[in-house]
């Protein structure tokens, strides 16, 4: 009974972890859209369609729009294709590495928000969302690697109550030969 | 039998699982000093870039090479084609004259000139005519640090490019490479530096023109109207236009309220 439990949770915790990839790949979507467009605009010299006036010219036009150089709409969008990339590594290398990205994504945006708020003065709703999206994944990746154990194997599952794979399906055999 | 077999089974399954969670456990360690590797590596990188940036708000200085090449385009694409006269930005008929009192040296000037509303006003009423900038002297940041005496050289150095028509470029540069505070960065090689990156500027002229007399002479008057009028720091904003002045109520204004200033006076 302990073994279809494992086989149950097994299934369930896989459920979870693609409902977990299609979360972020949905959100690093909507996040390579948002800084396609600032990226664009920037090299595209247009004004950013901006619900509060002036605040994202601003915010562009600031000393911290760039680091060393380059724009950091360039930066997070190499950021939302290294986590969706990062998806496509179906191990565990993969997890942590998106999860590690996000997070470097998640810290630099919270930096960035506190120059808007504090030092710039001006907020810029695309970097907010770009900010929120950060942390969102930082979540979902975090999530990813707490929930699935190492090779796939569900963590949940390895307090004890799960078989190895080969048992399982000697078990699973017997149970059916027995039916 | 049956209970033997199963007995065996139990014992295998118990000898596995111990197995299972011991090679687990060892796995799981091995998880945890991954994923603080990789808390701890974003940390470092996050904190290398937090200080690059901060570098590049603060610690300036006169840049060379690509750094400068990118500042010197970015001057270029916000004032050229604006008409320039002496301290004067913009059309000199224009309805609404912003005064902007103002130290090189003043970081708040510095927020403003970049990251506040300037670059907007520039871009759209300075370039279309309806608003002028004259740039007026008032020695505040200068006169607080190490070397009061370098705010006449600094200020007469942008009025001497003004005399070839590019005050505003030497202005824009000084602010965009503005060291930090207190650090005597002042120096002659700066000053040279920043006329070097102003394309078209003659600079044996520029030199000549440095020593004018006349030019210490509008610092000391911008300074003696600004005491007049109560002005206190830098950046302040006067606007003047038929109805009348106005100034924004903030540090370092944004292009909104820059934008009611100018309504309320024209």
């Amino acid at each position: 009974m302990s073994t279809s439990a494992a086989v149950n949770g097994a299934t369930t915790d896989d459920v979870v972890d693609r409902r977990l990839q299609i979360a972020i790949g949905v959100v690093c979507l909507i996040g390579i859209g948002v800084a396609t467009y600032l990226t664009y605009t920037h090299y595209a010299k247009l004004n950013v369609v901006c619900p509060v006036s002036g605040g994202c010219e601003t915010v562009q036009k600031s000393v911290y729009s760039k680091l060393d150089g380059v724009p950091v709409a360039v930066l997070g969008l190499i950021g939302y294709i290294a986590i969706l990339l990062s998806l496509a590594v179906r191990n565990e290398l993969g997890r942590i590495a998106g999860f590690g990205i996000a997070l470097v994504g998640c810290l630099f945006s919270l930096y960035l928000t506190y120059r808007e708020i504090f030092t710039i003065k001006a907020i810029c709703p695309w970097c907010v969302s770009s900010a929120v999206m950060m942390t969102l994944l930082t979540f979902l990746t975090a999530w990813r690697v707490v929930r699935v154990g190492p090779e796939g194997a569900p963590a949940a599952a390895s307090n004890g109550k799960t078989v190895p794979r080969a048992e399982r399906r000697r078990i699973e055999r017997r149970q059916a030969a027995r039916r | 039998m049956a209970s033997r077999t199963k007995q065996k089974e139990e014992a295998r399954a118990r000898r596995l699982a111990e197995e299972q969670a011991r090679t687990e456990h060892a796995r799981r360690q091995q998880r945890i000093r991954m994923v603080l590797g990789t808390v701890l590596v974003a940390v470092v990188l996050v904190v290398a870039a937090v200080v690059i940036s901060s570098g590049g708000g603060k610690s300036g200085g006169l840049q060379t090479g690509t750094t400068a090449n990118s500042t010197v385009t970015e001057v270029n694409q916000l004032l050229n084609g604006i008409p320039q006269s002496g301290a004067v930005l913009g059309n000199p008929n224009a309805k609404v004259t912003m005064t902007y009192y103002g130290d090189y040296q003043c970081p708040i000037c510095k927020d403003f000139t970049l990251s506040g509303g300037f670059p907007q006003l520039v871009q759209n009423d300075v370039r279309s005519g309806k608003v002028k900038v004259v740039y007026k002297a008032f020695c505040t940041a200068t006169c607080n640090g190490p070397n009061p005496g370098v705010f006449n050289t600094q200020q007469v150095a942008g009025l001497a490019a003004g005399k070839q028509s590019k005050f505003w470029y030497y202005t824009e540069l000084f602010y965009r490479q503005q060291g930090q505070e207190n650090t005597n960065y002042v120096t002659e090689n700066y000053l040279q530096g920043l006329a070097k990156q102003i394309s078209g500027l003659n600079l044996t002229q520029w030199q000549t023109d440095r020593n004018d007399s006349t030019l210490t002479s509008q610092v000391n008057s911008d300074q003696a109207t600004a005491r007049q009028i109560g002005v206190s720091g830098t950046p302040t904003l006067i606007f003047q236009g038929p109805k009348g002045q106005a100034t924004p109520n903030s540090g370092v204004p944004t292009y909104a309220q820059l934008e009611q200033a100018i309504k309320q006076v024209s």
